[in-house]
């Protein structure tokens, strides 16, 4: 027991180590940084724009607002996220960190503890923007859960980016990669178009889009009394698909040639 | 109980087509410097990659400290330093967070103070919070090397540890290597440079994947050629030696008193002209030994 307790110390220990070198690094890199709070703040106020020029008696943009939002959120978060591992690879300080003893899954989870913190402030700001832009006017507890949402959509976001960046040896292999993810996104997380008029194959591809998951929590949260209790399965679904993500980035993880 | 710090034995490794290892066999004991030389592409960093668990050799056995690097990698990594050939660092931090950072992986006590002794030592205690990005090549690998000391590891692996370093600075490391040698630690160094491979208790040489020769430097020495050249007037005669401390008193003997004999030179091939002497041999078998397949699959299938 007392030896179980110690490697668990160990391991947090580890892991705290890379996500205070990550963060580290994010606040010395302050353009990087403003670059990532800023895009989606700037991006979401021509959404704004956009949907001021579709609005009229007989067409409400608002309901968009928010899972176009999230899927801002995510776009950005992902893209962001993909490249972090293939740049420690191309560095050779991955290896580095291999043969000085950190494990996969304490490389993976500081990475994404780090980015956490960095999708927790970006994910406040966007729903403050949000709020004030379209004028939501949705009571606190529905913000709240809103909120819930767009950031655990963000953190599950880190996981998808870190498992792709896994699959690219170098950063020019990244780029293909994230259209590949986004696109889909898209068309098939019911953003734009209802999964439900899809064609059957394409409804079971739109399950492994993780906007899918946030897009149909969301349209519950913004209608009139709703609550994310009211969608419990939903957002284990969300959990559940972070979770699987986050083994996948793992067990990818390659730490040999 | 194996004997040997390091032990590699018949390691293969082959990316795709190319073999990079091609049944490396090698021992290193303890408190050994043990150098590897080869020409580029001969295999030493996938070598030092395969020791270290960072590849996984196709086949072959490899054993650290009597471990398997693949099979029981914390237990391994706890006991070595590693210093891969670029400087693996993370640029946009300073120097005092990049050894924070890979001595917490070991969980250093008295990290603090670990740290200052490694900067000190390293000659960086000045630049300590400075981003890494502004350093020059030199102090990158000073750091890098810092990197992989801190945690005191018992093997350290080395690849060009001196690349771009100053020939001032470059001794201040092999004094480094040679404490710690004394204090019982195990360094294995690929090296490029011919001086360095002298400082080696022993040294590899390596070629397409192989191992061509393991000895000591003096042991590899004794392979070159000697001319001794005597004077007599402005005329002198030439005899090629295999190894003059033996040969030269034998030639001063058939000589006698000759009082006509005014000078006596006595020229050895470098370590440099042995090395690049044994690949090229090596070279030339593989060569004659593709050709004559050639020829046998020819005669084979008319």
């Amino acid at each position: 027991m007392a030896i179980h307790v110690a490697q668990m110390s160990v391991i947090l220990n580890r892991t705290g180590a890379v996500a205070r070198r990550v963060l580290q690094q994010l606040v010395r890199d302050r353009r990087f940084l403003a670059l990532s709070i800023a895009a989606p703040l700037l991006v979401i106020y021509l959404l704004k724009v956009f949907l001021g020029t579709m609005e009229s008696p007989f067409v409400d943009a608002t309901p968009y607002a928010v899972p176009i939002g999230a899927f801002i959120v995510h776009f950005i978060t992902y893209v962001l996220c993909a490249i972090v591992l293939v740049r420690e690879r191309s560095a050779q300080t991955l290896q580095r960190m291999f043969v000085n003893g950190y494990r996969r899954s304490e490389i993976i989870s500081g990475y994404v503890l780090a980015y956490s913190a960095l999708a927790t402030l970006q994910s406040l700001l966007v729903l403050w923007e949000l709020n004030a832009l379209f004028a939501l006017s949705y009571p606190v507890r529905t913000l709240l859960s809103i909120y819930i949402v767009i950031w655990l959509l963000a953190v599950v976001s880190i996981s998808l980016g870190i498992c792709v960046s896994n699959f690219a040896r170098n950063e020019g292999q990244v780029f293909p990669l994230i259209p590949l993810v986004i696109l889909p996104s898209v068309f098939l997380s019911g953003v734009i178009i209802p999964v439900g008029q899809l064609p059957t194959w394409a409804q079971w591809l739109s399950r492994v889009i993780p906007l899918y998951y946030a897009n149909n929590l969301l349209q519950g949260l913004v209608r009139p009394g709703a609550a994310l209790s009211d969608d419990v399965r939903g957002l284990a679904s969300l959990v559940v698909y972070g979770i699987v993500v986050l083994a996948l980035a793992t067990l990818t993880l390659r730490e040999a040639d | 109980m194996e004997l040997g710090v390091v032990v590699a034995t018949d390691v293969h490794k082959r990316y795709k087509q190319v073999s990079a290892l091609a049944g490396i066999n090698l021992v290193v004991e303890r408190g050994e410097i043990f150098g590897v030389l080869g020409p580029n592409g001969a295999g030493k960093t996938t070598l030092i990659k395969a020791l270290v668990g960072s590849s996984r050799p196709n086949s072959g056995s490899v054993r650290v400290l009597g471990l398997d690097p693949r099979g029981a990698p914390a237990a391994v990594r706890r006991q070595i330093g590693y210093m891969p050939q670029a400087p693996a660092l993370y640029e946009d931090l300073s120097p005092r967070h990049n050894l924070r950072f890979f001595g917490r992986a070991h969980g250093v006590e008295t990290l603090e103070k670990r740290i200052d002794d490694t900067l000190d030592l390293i000659g960086l205690r000045a630049r300590e919070n400075d981003a890494v990005y502004g350093f020059s090549g030199g102090m990158k690998q000073r750091l890098s090397l810092a990197c992989a000391l801190l945690h005191e590891p018992k093997v350290l692996f080395l690849d060009e540890p001196t690349a771009g370093v100053d020939p001032k600075l470059r001794e201040v490391f092999w004094q480094h290597f040679r404490d710690l040698a004394s204090r019982g630690v195990t360094l294995l160094v690929s090296t490029h440079q011919m001086d360095e491979a002298l400082l080696c208790h022993r040294l590899a040489i390596l070629r397409a994947g192989r191992v061509l020769v393991s000895e000591t430097p003096a042991e590899l020495l004794r392979r070159g050629q000697s001319r001794v050249r005597v004077w007599r007037g402005e005329q002198f005669e030439e005899t090629t030696m295999l190894d003059y401390r033996d040969q030269l008193p034998r030639l001063l003997q058939r000589s006698g008193l000759d009082p006509a004999v005014r000078r006596i030179e006595v020229e050895h091939d470098s370590l440099d002209t042995i090395v690049l002497s044994l690949i090229n041999a090596s070279e030339q078998e593989s060569v004659r030994r593709r050709d004559g397949d050639t020829r046998r699959a020819d005669v084979s299938h008319p």
